[in-house]
């Protein structure tokens, strides 16, 4: 355990949207919110695949965090077909220092939940997650 | 587990240069005060420490019947805790600090300085509120077990967490991963943070800080004859109305640390009004011309400071500079091996795992009382582009907010102690009970 790690538990339905994400493909991305209310990590949004990067980089609000899962297909130099699952930790600048707290804390412990992320990224400004980091990080 | 989150935490983080204490949920804390205390030998004071004690700075009588002060007399001398107190000269008074090379060397006066917090900054009964103490990243095991030995053995707190400076900042700041130049009073530190982690082995720490640029500020004044007169040192009288001279007054019995202490608290305030970091290396040269600014003195006498405002600053990036003003040549003495600031972030990140620089170089913290320096975060990140391997993105960052910048240790253990769900995290006094303060490891690892 992380020091200083929220405590903050995760509700199951995240757990298996993701593996459903991982394993049926059945969404692009799914987006997570914490309820400070209940304690909870939960589901805010979900992607069809049809949905496009730009799609899911316009489902962040600008001014809170969340945290999201976005699956990446891509295609090497080889010509060769692959995807990889993305976690990014979005913190805009202008959040408030409480839920930026909340959501750097409550970080560690989310992540191990979710079994087979490959690439992390956190990110501050939409710049920290363009397009072509997101290829750079994926290749 | 500790359940009752209807009574508010407290958080304290005991600087090197200044205690901070307040109520977890709130902006910023309520009570900030130097973490140095005056010190008087009993055996000399007799007579004279009566008439002190009543005409004192040392709070008023409102809180006991007993003053404060008795409360303090421990063994062979009397402390004296709070910018106030240490604000009032007393005959034979010595400022000393609670810190030898960044961690406690001298518990007794922690313990005086938190009691001063809890009793008579924030009024409240310790055995009510869980406490939050923020430590350094590299605190020893004895030290943590010393402190939770005392806060629930001597002060009943019912819970108790400790929790790492560089993670509160970097958690503030939205991130879990993140290299965190904490620029403080006492020290500069560097700590990587991965994942909540503070990567030991690449923490790297100088005694650089704001007390250090205090002190060259101080001696290069000195050494082009401008002395600093302590407040106590003159009284102003109005000779004709609405004109004041000063006049000195000579205290024989006062002690050398603790003139220091009140010339370092004027030069201080000279230091963050005109200071400012250099885009560049500083060269003398260049700077020979530059316009003079004006301070005003509580004197009365207006000073007028010219290259000092940047070379003071840039002995941050280039600590042999310090060399050359006369009186702080002793630099060489306490650490042949002092590196600038951009040197020591480029060796921390080199120290960590390949796989997480790039993320690093990415996400640098400024934060502490130092880092509020104007410039600083522009000349940090230019030195850093120019040092850095290519292919990496510099990126430092800031709070736009000075209270945040300065309290972000603070701030960070305040919204945490808040949380709902940290509840469950505490120590608590019956955990503590059960498994002594060595289960402190396991609870706030």
């Amino acid at each position: 355990m992380a020091n200083s790690s929220s405590g903050m538990a995760v509700d199951d339905e995240c757990k298996l949207k993701f593996l459903e994400l991982k394993a049926k493909r059945i969404y692009r991305f799914i987006v997570f919110k914490i309820e400070e209310k209940i304690q909870q990590v939960t589901i805010e949004k979900l992607g069809s695949p049809e949905e496009t990067y730009d799609d899911f980089s316009s489902s962040l609000p600008a001014d809170e965090c969340r945290y999201a899962v976005f699956d990446f297909d891509f295609t090497t130099d080889e010509n060769c077909q692959k995807s990889k699952i993305f976690f990014i930790a979005w913190a805009p600048e202008t959040s408030r220092v409480r839920s930026k707290m909340l959501y750097a804390s409550s970080k560690d412990r989310f992540k191990r939940e979710l079994d087979g992320i490959q690439v992390e990224l956190q990110a501050t400004d939409p710049s920290e997650m363009s397009i072509d980091i997101i290829r750079g990080r994926a290749l | 587990m500790y359940g009752g989150d209807e009574v508010s935490a407290i958080v304290i983080d005991l600087g090197s240069h200044t205690c901070k204490a307040g109520y977890a949920g709130e902006d910023a804390p309520k009570a900030v005060f130097p973490s140095v205390v005056g010190s008087i030998d009993q055996m000399e004071v007799d007579d004279a420490a009566n008439t002190d004690t009543n005409s004192g700075a040392a709070m008023d009588a409102k809180s006991n019947a007993k003053t404060p002060d008795s409360d303090k007399s421990k063994g062979k001398r009397k402390l004296y805790v709070g910018s106030q107190a240490l604000g009032y000269r007393r005959d034979n008074m010595e400022v000393i600090s609670p810190f030898k090379d960044g961690i406690v060397a001298d518990w007794d006066i922690v313990d005086n300085i938190w009691d001063h917090a809890f009793r008579e900054c924030l009024l409240i009964d310790p055995t009510e509120h869980p406490m939050l103490l923020a430590e350094p990243s590299s605190n020893p095991q004895q030290q943590r077990e010393k402190a939770a030995e005392l806060m629930f053995e001597k002060y009943k707190v019912p819970a108790l967490f400790l929790a790492k400076n560089a993670v509160l900042t970097s958690f503030a700041s939205g991130r879990a991963t993140s290299l965190v130049v904490d620029c403080g009073g006492g020290s500069t530190t560097i700590a990587p943070v991965h994942d909540g982690y503070v990567l030991q082995k690449a923490v790297g720490t100088s005694l650089i800080g704001g007390e250090f640029l205090t002190d060259c500020l101080l001696k290069s004044l000195e050494s082009k004859g401008i002395k600093i007169k302590p407040r106590y040192s003159f009284k102003r009288k109005e000779v004709r109305p609405g004109d004041f001279q000063p006049f000195d007054v000579d205290f024989p019995n006062t002690t050398e640390s603790y003139r220091l202490y009140s010339q370092r608290v004027i030069a201080s305030d000279i230091k963050d009004s005109v200071c400012r970091a250099p885009d560049s290396p500083y060269d003398e040269s260049a700077y020979a011309n530059i316009p003079m600014t004006p301070y005003e003195l509580p004197d009365g006498q207006t000073i007028e400071i010219g290259s000092d405002r940047f070379k003071i600053p840039d002995v941050l990036f280039n600590p042999t500079l310090s060399q050359t003003i006369p009186g702080m040549e002793s630099l060489s003495e306490f650490a042949p091996s002092v590196r600038g600031l951009s040197q020591m972030v480029i060796e921390s990140i080199n120290k960590c795992d390949v796989d997480i620089r790039r993320e690093l170089f990415s996400s640098i913290l400024l934060a502490g009382g130092t880092a509020s320096m104007q410039q600083l975060k522009e000349r940090l990140e230019k030195d850093l582009l120019e040092e850095s391997p290519q292919a990496a993105r510099v990126k430092v960052l800031a709070s736009g907010n000075t209270t945040e910048r300065r309290f972000s240790v603070w701030i960070g253990g305040s919204i945490l102690a808040s949380l709902g769900s940290f509840q469950q995290m505490w120590f608590s006094k019956t955990e503590y009970e059960e498994h002594g303060a060595s289960y402190v490891q396991r609870k706030c690892p």
